[in-house]
């Protein structure tokens, strides 16, 4: 028995217990190392004679790594015993189990316990999370003590520690066995005695109740160093010759609740009490219930669906709000989870400079800042380390700040809304509490941004700008965003419109809180999340929304900027506007019917809206042979404005393609990404998750297609796949 | 509006780790975490280690791979977070055992993970059926070279390597990140180098390598350093547990010079001959001073360029001693990535005062005027944003996007070459 873990319930007495006994071991000529694993951080008190040393979470917290000197933690006690405390956070923040888990990796760094012939462990034991777990997982303790009285809640105490040891352990045998301390009280041997037997673990030593503990800790002594009774002392020296010696180790054998009543207490478990019906008392009557439904939730498709999350509520949330130029948006998180949103938010601004030369001042240099929580943080509660990212923003007079968290801070705890107190009448502090993925996916997060901000950046009751409008629900990751917008905005402007709030994208606070101002809104995108944004906006303000989502393909198009122009009573500029598409499209179109007129396509797609397409395959005489549609996280249900019929299946199962291609025979197949290998498809291509809107968009596609049966070559690359297998390793 | 606010964030010890284990050969590295904590991951790796033609997320399913090629995950949740991560964490382990093929798992917590404290080699390695290596504590908000060093020394402890036969005249690499936006290329020149003198090649750890390859780490006579901040702390704990020397590069031999100065001092340790290195940087040499000669007599360039560097300390010094000593060009601002780090500040510092270019160090270089700029793609778009009329040189990550199809490097000969021409022609519009 090297390392010994000594588990109890908080006050149980096991500190004294596990420092006599350590006391014990050094006495009989060992080196003795004890580890306190508390908050409470004293463990080795009277190992010390009442000397504190520096535990060493506040160590890790005050000193750079590059500083650590295991002298500095390290106090040497009675009889050279080492004497650590792991140390934890002030109660009710922060997290005391990554906290354990912390101060045992520092000590793993210095291989401190290779300098002792045994080390203690003196563990609060009804703490049940994975920190305050560490010291009985593989690699620390080979043995377990359980300290206990025999009341009731400590027998309770050191039954879930079995629990803990069986989950680690299953059958194996590490448990030495009970440290009974004695209280005094009624009828106590007789539990403990039940409850030994009842898990099969000896009893290994018993220590009576006495003043003399006390005695000796007023003196700041053990009492085995005390030497104030010796038959006391001799009880944990007979345990140190044992624990020398090695014991036999038992399995954790835990008992279940009813079990452990029944076997400590006689009783039987109750059946459960069924619910009474309250008297009517008027006296302090409930407040009322709120006419209406309450405030409306929204959830994400993952949420709804309790579907795994995909991405995480932090950077949906991170990347939309980035969208208010002039706020300063502070992540409350880890460096790396600023840096995985911040990665995902410039990439498309990097590619557009390299391959397009254009500068996307949101991409580029978003308004984002970190607190870049670090392991003391997180032990000790990370909202001094917000305060003070805030207070340092705040100098910089942003027109607002908004805090966002990540998951670390709000699984030990963070409440980020608790600094919307450091908000001024000029610059207001607002707080998207997504708590990483707590709150949900990456679209959830996305939501919870729009919403948070809308309703608290809104104003009601301004003037309405006529002729204005908003774009509602751009995809702002999408890289054919701007490209998009420019052509709607040039439709707008020959229509005599202007946009007034861009929600949220590239957008400005004032624009935000005028955005009541525009009479109509566009949504850019109709899928699940842009209808709940929709939704939103009807039921909270009242928005009227165009019923039409930014125009893909011909026939959207045409009824897009009809539905406007109706809206405005703009129809001459509309038309206008249609007649030179269109017959632009049709031209083509004509033009590319001889090439592809009866040719077979085969749909797999995650998009759900495939009109823009399947209108212009029947423009040029292409015969659809089935539409397969994928799961997607970001959209539900097939949806098809056209009159003609197809087949479609969804929840397309990926492992049906082969079949379907060998059974249709498609001359071209359509997926979201092509395959290097060959189908045997003469034609294949992508279909873009975020297609370019207006006129054109199906056409380009056909365009290609055309092309492609021209030229009737797949390319000689695709011959090298082999080589490909051959010479690089997966 | 915004300047006030512009700040680089850079990843930290979580990404060290991941971008360590995904340098291994038929590794899998699952991230037990949240699936935002795995896409930049699995995007990276794979540009930076090609492993399949194609990104069809059919062939990836959503359950763990979600339609990515790499880095699967657990996908925590919230009642994961509460409840602990076992049951995911083994039914994933379990599927990858009988779906993919791989010779080694390595687990990462996720930032959050770590907080629940769930025992994770012993829930994954049970089920992989295969061995298994875990990080259970990533840190938060460590710097990227700490996590990368963890990996190593978890596998090294891990893995069980055993001391061994020495094997005269090789070495292993240490400190090359597949993080390092060049690394096949700086691989590939290393290991041309080290053929022209005799050196043999060992393992290239976390860069290219296979589990094999790490098990023959103890047989190396020398372990090479080649950036402090990612391999002085492995290269400590290697001497320590096999006793094997290490060699220190002063900062990634950029350049002639240092390139030279690297495979001699390899070649005395290691008792080899470096004739026909000497020849071929010869060679090289005269090849850039031709085309530099040629620069430089209608412009009087590149002499007194002002440049400018952001990066690791060792980066910024192994950049300016070429750029400086070569060129002739003047340091404008050394931008320090991961100031927190110390290693090699201190020769960085003294290595500017010889320069007398003290005060580039610390500039922000955001406020450049330097008409080079050697930094990743991030800083070089935000200087373009900012309107500074400037070349950009990419010597990190994240890049502008350009896909290299032959590998790049910076380092060794080739790498002065590339970085000779990179140079001149950033300054021909002058």
């Amino acid at each position: 028995m090297k390392e010994i873990a000594i588990y109890g319930k908080g006050g149980i007495g096991k500190s004294a217990v596990a420092a006599n006994l350590s006391a014990a071991l050094a006495a009989s000529g060992l080196r003795v190392l004890q580890i306190g694993c508390d908050p409470k951080r004293d463990s080795t008190r009277l190992l010390t004679n009442g000397r504190t040393t520096v535990t060493v979470l506040d160590y890790i917290r005050a000193t750079s790594p590059t500083d650590y000197q295991i002298g500095d933690v390290l106090l040497s006690g009675y009889k050279n015993i080492g004497c650590l405390e792991a140390g934890g956070p002030e109660p009710g923040v922060g997290c005391a189990g990554r906290g354990i888990i912390t101060a045992f990796e520092l000590l793993d760094r210095f291989r401190i316990k290779d300098r002792y012939d045994i080390t203690i462990y003196d563990v609060l034991g009804d703490v049940v999370c994975g920190g305050f777990a560490v010291p009985i997982r593989q690699g620390y303790a080979d043995a377990v003590f359980l300290v206990a009285s025999g009341e009731y809640m400590a027998l309770y105490a050191a039954n879930n520690i079995l629990r803990g040891v069986k989950n680690y352990d299953g059958g194996r045998g590490r448990v030495a066995g009970i440290l009974y301390n004695r209280r005094g009280l009624a009828d106590e041997d007789e539990r403990m005695r039940a409850f030994a037997a009842a898990v099969r673990l000896p009893v290994a030593a018993v220590i009576p109740r006495s003043d003399l503990f006390a005695q000796a800790e007023r003196e700041k002594r053990t009492l085995v160093e005390s030497g104030l009774d010796a038959a006391l002392g001799g009880v944990f020296g007979k345990l140190a010759r044992r624990v020398a010696a090695g014991m036999p180790l038992f399995p954790a054998r835990p008992l279940s609740d009813a079990e452990l009543e029944r076997a400590v207490l006689g009783t039987e478990e109750q059946a459960a009490a069924p619910a009474v019906r309250a008297e009517k008392d008027d006296r302090n009557p409930p407040a009322p219930v709120p006419e209406g439904n309450g405030p409306q939730l929204y959830f994400s498709k993952n949420l709804a669906r309790r579907e795994p999350l995909h991405g995480c509520a932090f950077n949906g949330a991170v990347s939309m709000a980035v969208h208010l130029r002039d706020a300063a948006i502070i992540a409350h998180a880890p460096k790396s989870c600023a840096y995985l949103s911040y990665q995902s938010m410039s990439s498309a601004g990097r590619r557009g400079l390299f391959e397009r030369g254009a500068l996307l001042p949101v991409s580029i240099a978003p308004n984002f800042e970190a607190t870049d929580l670090t392991e003391a943080d997180i032990i000790f509660g990370g909202m001094a380390a917000l305060e003070k990212k805030l207070l340092a923003v705040k100098k910089r007079k942003p027109r607002l700040i908004v805090v966002i968290s990540a998951c670390p801070p709000g699984i030990i705890g963070d409440d980020i809304d608790e600094l919307r107190t450091l908000a001024e009448p000029d610059l207001p502090v607002y707080t998207v509490k997504t708590d990483g993925n707590l709150a949900g996916d990456y679209l959830q997060g996305m939501l919870l941004c729009y919403t948070s901000l809308a309703g608290a950046i809104i104003k009601r009751g301004v003037p309405p700008v006529p002729d204005t409008v908003n774009v509602v629900f751009e995809k702002v990751v999408a890289r054919n965003t701007n490209g998009n917008f420019a052509l709607i905005e040039g439709f707008l402007g020959r229509l005599g419109l202007r946009v007034g709030c861009r929600f949220l994208c590239e957008t400005t606070v004032d624009r935000l809180e005028n955005f009541l101002a525009a009479p109509l809104n566009l949504l850019a995108y109709k899928d699940y999340t842009g209808l709940i944004l929709e939704d939103f906006f009807r039921r909270e303000y009242g928005c009227v929304f165009l019923d039409k989502a930014f125009p893909v393909g011909l026939a959207e198009s045409k009824a897009w900027l009809r539905a406007l122009a109706a809206f405005f009573d703009r129809a001459a500029p509309a038309e206008e506007i249609i007649r030179e598409y269109e017959a632009g499209y049709r031209r083509e179109a004509e033009a590319l019917r001889p090439v592809l007129t009866g040719k077979r396509l085969l749909i797999i797609t995650y998009n759900h809206e495939l009109d823009w397409i399947l209108q212009t395959a029947l423009d040029v005489g292409i015969d659809v042979v089935k539409i397969c549609i994928l799961n997607f996280s970001q959209d539900a249900g097939f949806r098809t404005g056209l009159a003609e019929s197809f087949p479609v299946e969804e929840n397309y199962d990926r492992e049906k393609r082969a079949g379907d291609i060998a059974a249709l025979a498609p001359d071209i197949l359509l997926t979201n990404y092509a395959s290097s290998g060959s189908s045997g498809v003469a034609v294949e291509d992508t279909i873009p998750m975020c297609p370019d809107v207006g006129f054109f968009s199906g056409l380009a596609m056909a365009r290609r297609w055309a092309a492609l049966l021209r030229l009737d070559l797949e390319g000689e690359w695709k011959n090298d796949e082999r080589l490909f297998r051959k010479h690089y390793p997966r | 509006m915004t300047s006030g606010y512009l700040e680089n964030i850079t990843p930290d010890s979580f990404s060290g780790e991941v971008f360590a284990f995904e340098g291994i050969e038929r590794a899998i590295t699952l991230v037990n975490g949240p699936s935002g904590c795995k896409f930049y991951h699995s995007a990276t790796a794979d540009f930076q280690t090609i492993r399949q033609p194609a990104f069809d997320p059919l062939a990836f399913p959503d359950e763990w791979f979600f339609g990515q090629p790499r880095v699967p995950c657990t996908y925590l949740d919230t009642r994961d977070y509460v409840y602990g991560s076992r049951d995911k964490l083994r039914e994933a382990a379990r599927f990858l055992r009988e779906n993919v093929s791989f010779d080694l798992l390595c687990v990462v917590n996720s930032p959050g993970a770590a907080l629940i404290g769930d025992d994770l080699r012993e829930i994954a390695g049970a089920a992989a059926g295969k061995p298994c290596v875990t990080i259970e504590s990533p840190g938060f908000s460590a710097n990227i070279g700490d996590g990368y060093e963890n990996a190593v020394i978890r596998l090294v402890q891990q893995l069980g390597l055993k001391k061994t036969n020495i094997r005269p005249g090789r070495v292993n690499i240490l400190g090359l990140s597949i993080f390092h936006k060049y690394w096949a290329g700086d691989a590939r020149e290393l290991r041309r180098l080290f053929a022209l003198s005799g050196i043999e090649a060992g393992c290239f750890v976390c860069a290219g390598c296979g589990v094999d390859d790490l098990r023959t780490i103890p047989a190396a006579a020398l372990n090479v350093v080649l950036r402090p901040e990612y391999g002085l702390r492995s290269a400590q704990r290697l001497e320590e547990e096999f006793g094997t020397p290490f060699y220190l590069c002063p900062g990634p031999p950029v350049g002639f010079s240092a390139t030279e100065k690297m495979i001699t001092d390899l070649c005395a340790l290691l008792g080899k001959n470096a004739d026909a290195f000497r020849r071929a940087s010869e060679k090289a040499r005269a090849r850039a001073f031709v085309h530099i000669a040629r620069v430089h007599s209608l412009t009087g360039l590149p002499k007194a360029a002002l440049f400018a560097v952001e990066g690791d300390y060792a980066e910024i010094y192994a950049y300016v001693s070429f750029l400086v000593r070569h060129f002739g060009m003047v340091l404008e601002t050394a931008s320090a990535l991961n100031p927190e780090t110390a290693v090699f500040r201190d020769r960085l510092k003294e290595l500017l005062t010889r320069l007398k270019m003290s005060g580039a160090l610390g500039r922000d270089i955001l406020d450049t005027q330097g008409e080079l700029v050697f930094a990743n793609g991030n800083t070089i778009a935000k200087l373009k944003l900012r309107g500074h009329v400037f070349s950009g040189i990419e010597i990190a990550l994240p890049s502008l996007g350009y896909l290299d199809v032959l590998p790049r490097t910076h380092i060794g000969l080739a790498g002065a070459l590339t970085l000779t021409e990179q140079v001149l022609n950033g300054l021909m519009f002058r």
